[in-house]
């Protein structure tokens, strides 16, 4: 044994290219599932929206479902609801879960490890339950009018089954998410930049501003992405939570597919509804592209 | 490649084989049954109607499953065609919930067994007013009605037709709720009443094949303006729950005064403590709000369609027929001649002399699109 030279230790990033066959393998069957359930149905939706028979019959480019939707009224207000929901929903996440995750980041002992702990907690709930929930506290006559009563104050305006219903319920939902990603974003800062920043009199807003942000723009954007993509696509709860008119894009199109048996439509707003994600998603890699460039 | 690596990569396939969905096939003496109801009806053939039936029948069972909704049955019931056009196990016996014309040609394709000549021992007591087609057995009906907290509103001044129902809700604003046309009969029915009182309080003007666009139009439009009417003076100036359950939710919680639900829901709210023992149930006189009778469906190219006979003659059977009275507060799919007579002395005041009833197919897309597109959006929710 004595002999044999010391093997040298293996480099972390392996750039032998005989590794390369298996790893392809390996991400094969994912890269084929994203392919079969959900590219294949993209195209095949597209396709079947742009070409169809029109009156009499003839298979060929046809843009009226479109049309109907961009000139249909009630779909636009479907549509600018979305929006808005989604924006006002990704304001409010970036302002509570920053706070929440510098907070996280920057503090130490037990008290973190609670809020910690309450801030991921919304994951392990389903969103029909905390739909429920949320009904029984926020909505009429509930907890919070209950416990306002008990002490002479007036009723709540109650959110429940308007657009703000379904704004408070997605971004409790989106809150567990979105603090992971910065709280991880907020790992590339180091302690010795802040320190040094601090020695030379900057503020904690500059420190913020100048230390802090430019190092986890990358996972705000990533943070955002991910919210905005989830939310503009939501079901359960601005379906429970929201109004019947205006309604938002999930809810929208799972109506004129089951309720009105209307598919052509349905798969029209899908497309459209793709198109907007597709749109922050580009921005998002992007983005993300051009960081890792620099 | 070593031989390790190789290792490695013949189990990453091995697992991710694994996740990919697994064919699985129907098992003999196991009825795969689907329902689109509410979960109080999937409780009661949890608790009742399976443990019932396997006992009297030892060997077979019942596995219950929620389709969901009407959609989701014929989803399944499409999929029976497709596999009975290509001899494979359509891995569904049983709908306690369909309507034997969807999805449309399963019939002619001897999807659905045709139930009248299959010799059942009991189907001569079913109800004949509740008969729709040979293809599907009537076994339970409910019917809409209003229910109201009788500690704001006393049983004597509760409204007893449409007009004076017009009346009281615009007389006390914010006190009437009714769900979403789509989302749950209860406020489907209050809509389809509206459409009745709309066209001469003629059930039988709407037939499941006379709809046109013309027709439909024009009859529906008048409805919309009976509904527009009333919406400013609804729970928060014209909201809409979403759902059966909100609806009783909203009345429990003491935020609405008034709103429809089906009987076999809120007798079993009242029973379950949900909503208080004095909450007050009202019919409307002139014409009632439109109801049903639920009907089942076996299917003929299931693994088990022997199987599902026998339980659909089960589910007729006394025993069955008086527990969805006592228990499910439903109403039975039998004539009235066949339930016990202490049973239909107790029950007196909610069996219907008829049901109105309002028919589905093409007027149920009608329906659900124009309410969303003329009566939903029309109120300024912020006055």
């Amino acid at each position: 044994m004595t002999d044999a030279a010391p093997a040298a230790p293996r480099p972390l990033i392996d750039s032998n290219d005989s590794r390369r066959p298996h790893g392809l393998l390996l991400v094969a069957i994912p890269v084929f599932l994203v392919a079969w359930l959900v590219i294949w149905p993209i195209i095949n939706a597209i396709g079947r929206t742009l070409w169809r028979p029109d009156a009499t019959g003839a298979l060929g480019f046809n843009l009226d479902s479109y049309v109907f939707f961009f000139s249909d009224q009630y779909s636009i207000n479907n549509l600018t609801i979305t929006l808005w929901t989604t924006l006002v929903c990704a304001i409010l996440l970036l302002a509570i879960c920053l706070p929440i995750s510098l907070y996280l980041r920057f503090s130490h002992g037990k008290l973190p490890a609670y809020v910690q702990a309450m801030a991921i907690f919304p994951m392990f709930v389903p969103s029909i339950i905390l739909a429920y929930a949320f009904i029984r506290v926020l909505g009429p006559n509930g907890m919070v009018d209950i416990l306002l009563n008990s002490v002479g104050l007036p009723k709540i305006r109650t959110p429940y089954l308007t657009p703000w219903g379904a704004v408070i319920g997605l971004v409790w939902d989106n809150i567990p998410l979105t603090v992971l990603i910065l709280l991880s974003g907020l790992g590339n800062v180091a302690n010795p930049a802040i320190e040094a920043a601090r020695d030379v009199g900057a503020n904690r807003f500059q420190v913020f501003w100048h230390i802090i942000l430019p190092r986890i723009s990358n996972s705000v954007l990533v943070a955002i992405s991910f919210a905005v993509l989830g939310i503009f696509s939501s079901f359960t709860l601005p379906y429970l939570l929201g109004p019947a008119s205006p309604e938002m894009m999930g809810p929208f199109m799972n109506r004129t597919f089951r309720e009105v048996n209307d598919p052509l439509n349905a798969i029209t707003q899908a497309v459209i509804t793709f198109c907007f994600c597709i749109a922050f998603g580009l921005f998002y890699v992007r983005s993300v592209a051009h960081n890792q460039g620099k | 490649m070593k031989r390790r690596d190789f290792m490695i990569s013949a189990a990453g396939v091995v697992a991710g084989s694994a996740l990919l969905p697994r064919m699985s096939f129907a098992a003999e003496g196991v009825i795969d049954w689907y329902t689109s109801s509410d979960t109080n009806i999937l409780d009661f053939w949890a608790n009742t109607v399976k443990p019932a039936f396997e006992a009297a029948n030892p060997g077979i069972s019942i596995n219950l499953v929620d389709a969901g909704d009407g959609a989701g049955i014929i989803a399944i019931g499409e999929r029976a065609m497709a596999a009975k056009e290509q001899g494979a196990d359509p891995q569904a016996d049983f709908f306690e919930s369909g309507d034997a014309l969807l999805p449309s040609g399963a019939i002619e394709a001897g999807v659905y067994t045709n139930i009248k000549e299959a010799g059942l021992s009991n189907y001569a007591k079913v109800n004949p007013l509740a008969i729709e087609s040979d293809y599907s057995l009537p076994y339970r009906g409910s019917q809409v009605l209003l229910a109201y907290d009788s500690t704001k509103l006393s049983a004597a001044d509760a409204p007893k037709n449409w007009d004076d129902l017009v009346t009281w809700i615009k007389a006390n604003p914010g006190q009437f709720v009714y769900n979403r046309p789509d989302k749950g009969g209860s406020g489907g029915n209050f809509v389809r009443r509206a459409i009745h009182q709309a066209n001469g309080l003629d059930p039988s003007a709407f037939t499941v094949d006379n709809y046109t666009e013309e027709f439909g139009n024009e009859a529906l439009t008048k409805a919309w303006d009976i509904l527009s009417d009333i919406a400013p003076s609804l729970y928060d100036n014209g909201a809409y729950s979403s759902g059966n359950t909100q609806s009783i939710q909203l009345l429990s919680q003491g935020v609405v005064t008034m709103t429809p639900v089906w009987s076999d829901q809120v007798l079993q709210a009242i029973s379950q403590g949900v909503l208080p023992e004095n909450t007050g149930l009202v019919q409307l006189q002139d014409l009632a709000l439109a109801g049903g009778f639920t009907r089942s469906i076996v299917i003929e190219n299931g693994v088990n369609r022997d199987a599902s006979l026998k339980l659909a003659d089960f589910i007729l059977s006394e025993e069955i027929q008086s527990a969805i009275l006592t228990e499910l507060g439903g109403f039975p799919g039998v004539s009235w001649d066949y339930v016990s007579p202490e049973l239909r002395e107790r029950f007196a005041d909610i069996v219907p002399t008829s049901i109105p009833t309002f028919p589905g197919g093409d007027w149920a897309g009608a329906i659900n699109d124009g309410w969303y597109r003329n009566v939903a959006p029309n109120v300024d929710r912020n006055s």
